[in-house]
């Protein structure tokens, strides 16, 4: 049995799952859109219940951020979007400073519809840019161009939105050091708030997968890796994970984004929506569990009707604890407070005592009783540095 | 008596031996179609998938001849590859006649002869049969003329036939009734039967296969190994039908199986004699040569608390295959180990295989090498299975390398390809005939040359059509030196090679190249080099990878994440640390996949 003083922080991520299309390198569960047979109204229903068959699972813990993801949720009506916020409301109890971002896309963006979204509470705005390159987007099998991306950051900011994030890919197909600079550069010109800009991955049962693009050698990754990182923190973003680069606030403004945030240092979240996973520790029985809901759209409208939406529950042991907590909080630049192991696993620190030893004569991380951190060389290693932690 | 035929098929690999006695066994009704497995013979997966038969396996059919009369058929199978040799001469010792079997259109190959000419010594009577005849391609003339110029045997009697379809099978079988004598041996006198073969069942203990010679070998008695005058009660005697079939009595003449409650095969060594107690012969019978061991390698677990786990799969396998050798070693890169002998480089791959499958062993195996002689200046002869236990240079007189000679039969077009292949591995021609179509080529070779690789260039020289068998000759004294390899300038012991000084530097760049090739890029570059002594011959790196990431990670689904973490820590787990860098299983056997891609 774990040991819990009191319950890890608690966020919300809601997945909407269809878009336009399917891209050729994502393995989101997304599906790509029937305009005529889009069950908006019934999906937006069968959140709020699945929402409701939660609720005593979370009795009582206030929500500190929420993620509208997808998929394409910007394909969702202002309506649609206003429903379920207020739903949550009704529901749910907000932090006072809580986050709400929603993922839109820059080919069903319209300026009216931001606006709505803003004024039925979403106050962060994640728009999947990807490339500021035409032959780029194409390759990517994106449906807008530059200019409508350029145009989508701009309409949130009419629309009122403070928080904009912006993600951007490189090691594109045939990408050249060039073309990646030019995207990153034309990222600045947006001014958004926040910047996630990662490495192109093949993940398994893509289009890419099965029939992968060139892309450029490792040696390229690295010095666009290097060179980027360095023009960005010029331009006033610090990284604070391996992908997530957030501009310096203003006196007491973090642009941090407190949702993912909350996955890397191990908080807890409930997901509702199609294939959505959520993670909730039981401080009363000692526990952290996951679950997994039915990724088919309509097969999870239809599960929710008769409250039979999880597919799957599994009680974290303490051997993979470690191994689960480092995979995200290692991935933090400044790593984490050594409390913060022990609040959100519910373990001792001598479990990684270990581990955290090996690493650190391998110099990969700092460790002093205020704070466990992935040193450079830990950060550039990373996937060997999390490996100390499996047992 | 009269009417029993102890026979065995000599045959190349691919002439069709195991189809052609599969199709005996149907004939005889031995086995109903649903328990014919192809190829029931061969009762090793190994041996099924490799098509290959490693262990000699007996069958006893009953044949109802044309004459009226009820014969018994004992067919000793053999196999055929060239490590497997010894197997053939142990297993012909039972017979009194063989059937050599010959592809109607390859022709007669190198190890067919070695084998046959075994059996004409034994005073075998030989039937030669032309197998797959239904080919468009067979040419029965020239292969029958072929049988006679390179075997000397004469081919009245061929029978041809096709295995695959059966075609002439039921002549082969009268035929083999009316060539092959029955046994001889008197009824009468004290019991004399042959061990020809031990293995060990894990229910049945030590089974032996004998050949009852004289006398009878009854259940219920005791009976003696001669050689160790250990006393057993019989448990079980019979014959192989091929299922295991019980009998009362294995009489005079025939060959079948011996179980007796022994443990260990050492209780009932192949090649020994066995009797009764109640009325011993007095002579045992010509035994068996022992077989030693021509390839050297140690094998390590990559585990190092594994080791007392592969001892015991090591003394499980030596149970079965008497010609395993091994012995505890320890390297200094590698731990805790065992040096262990091969009959060749088949053999060793085989071991290895069934080590990692049957035992579940997680093992690196180290270059192997043949063994040296090698004289010290203070005159001692040494004798060195393992190049990280050559003396110092100063102290080395001279060392001693093996030679033998290979037969060699080959189609004309590649003579040229093959003769190149033999001097490039250091080969001196002794011999060339022609006869007919075919070549016989005699060349003494160094044996590290070709316990390596020789056998797949020379296929791959040939497209597949030479053929070679050889022979130990001799210790000659050669100019050799020890090749070291050093990762980020460390000598790792079990990367060592004796190779021929004029070779060195070559062997040296390939070698550090395909270590190279095996060795994962790290966080770290990786220098590897050879050298001989303090002198560095030639230099690979391993650039250091730039990073190791993961781009994206946000809470949901991370279990495929983890799994892939957990795939590369488990790949890390079967390498083998040295300092920092990590070294895969494959990269110490890597002296075998110079002159190759991967």
């Amino acid at each position: 049995m774990l040991s819990f003083e009191t319950n890890p922080p608690l966020s919300l991520y809601i997945h909407l799952p269809w878009c336009v299309k399917k891209c050729p390198y994502c393995d989101f569960n997304s599906h790509a859109i029937n305009k005529e047979a889009f069950p908006e109204a019934a999906y937006i229903d069968a959140l709020i219940s699945d929402l409701e068959s939660e609720l005593p699972r979370i009795w009582g813990r206030p929500i500190g951020s929420i993620f509208i993801g997808g998929g394409t949720p910007s394909l969702f009506s202002a309506e649609a979007i206003n429903r379920l916020m207020v739903a949550l409301r009704e529901r749910l109890t907000f932090y006072h400073h809580i986050e709400v971002t929603m993922e839109a896309n820059p080919g069903t963006a319209e300026v009216e519809r931001f606006k709505a979204y803003r004024e039925s509470g979403i106050n962060r705005l994640s728009i999947g840019v990807q490339s500021f390159n035409d032959e780029k987007l194409k390759v990517l099998g994106r449906i807008h161009n530059s200019t409508e991306a350029k145009a989508a950051v701009a309409m949130a900011k009419d629309a009122g939105f403070d928080e904009i994030n912006i993600d951007l890919m490189f090691g594109l197909p045939e990408q050249s050091i060039d073309e990646a600079m030019s995207d990153l550069e034309m990222a600045m010109e947006q001014q958004p708030s926040h910047l996630s800009w990662y490495q192109l991955t093949i993940e398994p049962n893509t289009i890419f997968y099965s029939k992968p693009p060139v892309l450029p050698d490792d040696d390229l990754l690295w010095s666009m890796q290097k060179q980027g990182q360095a023009y960005l923190s010029d331009s006033g973003f610090s990284q604070y994970e391996v992908s997530a680069y957030a501009r310096h606030g203003t006196t007491g403004v973090d642009h941090q984004c407190k949702h993912n945030l909350n996955y890397w240092q191990f908080g807890d979240y409930l997901g509702i929506g199609a294939g959505a996973h959520g993670k909730l520790t039981h401080v009363a029985e000692g526990k952290i569990e996951r679950y997994a809901r039915h990724r088919i759209p309509q097969s999870y409208i239809e599960k929710i009707t008769q409250k039979n939406a999880i597919t799957e529950t599994r009680s974290l042991n303490r051997d993979e604890l470690p191994l689960e907590f480092m995979m995200n909080a290692l991935r933090l630049n400044e790593g984490f407070h050594p409390s913060l192991f022990i609040e959100n696993t519910g373990l001792p620190l001598s479990d990684i005592q270990k581990p955290l030893q090996e690493a650190e004569k391998k110099s990969m991380i700092e460790w002093n009783i205020n704070k466990i951190k992935p040193t450079e060389f830990g950060r550039r290693y990373l996937n060997d540095l999390i490996q100390f932690f499996i047992k | 008596m009269q009417n029993i035929r102890n026979f065995s098929i000599i045959a190349h690999i691919d002439h069709g031996k195991s189809t052609l006695a599969d199709r005996f066994i149907q004939h005889c009704g031995a086995l109903t179609e649903r328990e014919m497995a192809d190829q029931v013979l061969d009762s090793m997966d190994l041996e099924r998938e490799r098509g290959i038969t490693i262990k000699s396996q007996s069958v006893s059919l009953d044949y109802k001849a044309k004459n009226g009369a009820s014969y018994q058929l004992n067919l000793i199978d053999t196999p055929g590859h060239v490590d497997f040799g010894y197997e053939v001469s142990r297993s012909l010792a039972a017979c009194d006649g063989a059937l050599l079997v010959v592809d109607a259109s390859q022709g007669v190959e190198a190890q067919s002869v070695a084998n046959c000419l075994t059996a004409v010594d034994l005073d075998l009577e030989i039937l030669p049969v032309l197998n797959k005849i239904d080919l468009p391609s067979s040419d029965p003339e020239r292969v029958l003329q072929e049988i006679e110029e390179i075997i000397g045997i004469d081919t009245t009697n061929t029978v041809q036939v096709s295995a695959k379809t059966g075609l002439g099978v039921e002549a082969l079988l009268e035929q083999i009734i009316e060539v092959i004598p029955p046994p001889s041996g008197s009824e009468d006198a004290p019991l004399r039967a042959l061990i020809i073969d031990s293995w060990f069942d894990n229910y049945l203990g030590v089974v032996s296969l004998v050949r009852v010679v004289d006398g009878c070998l009854p259940a219920g008695k005791k009976m003696r190994v001669m050689s160790t005058g250990r006393d057993h009660l019989v448990d079980e005697v019979g014959v192989f039908t091929p299922k295991r079939h019980a009998q009362k009595v294995l009489k005079t003449g025939q060959v079948g199986y011996v179980i007796s409650g022994i443990k260990d095969l050492g209780g009932a060594p192949v090649g020994d004699t066995l009797t009764l107690v109640e009325d011993p012969a007095s002579e045992a019978l010509t035994g068996f040569q022992e077989i030693k061991p021509k390839v050297f390698a140690g094998m390590y677990p990559v585990d190092s608390s594994d080791y007392e786990a592969f001892r015991d799969a090591l003394t499980k396998l030596k149970l079965n295959d008497a010609s395993l050798h091994f012995e505890p070693e320890t390297s200094q890169a590698l731990g805790f180990g065992f040096r262990c002998g091969f009959l060749g480089m088949l053999h060793m791959e085989i071991i290895q295989e069934r080590l990692e499958r049957e035992y579940d062993m997680s093992l690196i195996i180290t270059a192997p090498t043949v063994v040296y002689e090698v004289e010290t200046t203070n005159g001692e002869v040494l004798t060195v299975d393992n190049p990280a236990k050559l003396p110092p240079s100063d102290k080395i007189k001279e060392i001693r390398e093996p030679i033998i000679y290979a037969d060699i039969l080959v189609p004309q077009d590649y003579l040229g390809n093959v003769i190149s292949l033999c001097i490039e591995k250091r080969g001196v021609q002794k011999k060339l005939q022609y006869l007919g179509n075919q070549i016989s080529l005699g060349f003494e070779l160094p044996m590290s040359e070709v316990v390596l690789d020789f056998f797949d260039r020379l296929k791959s020289a040939s497209r597949g059509y030479a053929s070679f068998d050889y022979n130990f000759l001799r210790f000659q004294a050669s100019s050799l030196v020890k090749l070291d390899i050093l990762i980020n300038g460390d000598r790792v012991d079990a990367l060592s090679i004796i190779t021929h000084q004029e070779q060195s530097r070559n062997r040296g760049h390939e070698l550090t190249a395909k270590i190279k090739e095996f060795i994962p890029r790290q966080m770290f570059d990786v220098a590897i080099q050879a050298a001989i002594g303090s002198k560095i011959l030639s230099r690979h790196s391993v650039k250091a990878l730039r990073k190791n990431v993961t781009a994206k990670c946000y809470g949901g689904d991370i279990s495929r994440k983890r799994k892939l973490l957990e795939k590369q820590k488990a790949g890390k787990k079967r390498m083998k640390k040295f300092g920092s860098v990590e070294i895969p299983q494959d990269a110490f056997m890597a002296i075998l996949h110079v002159g190759r891609n991967r």
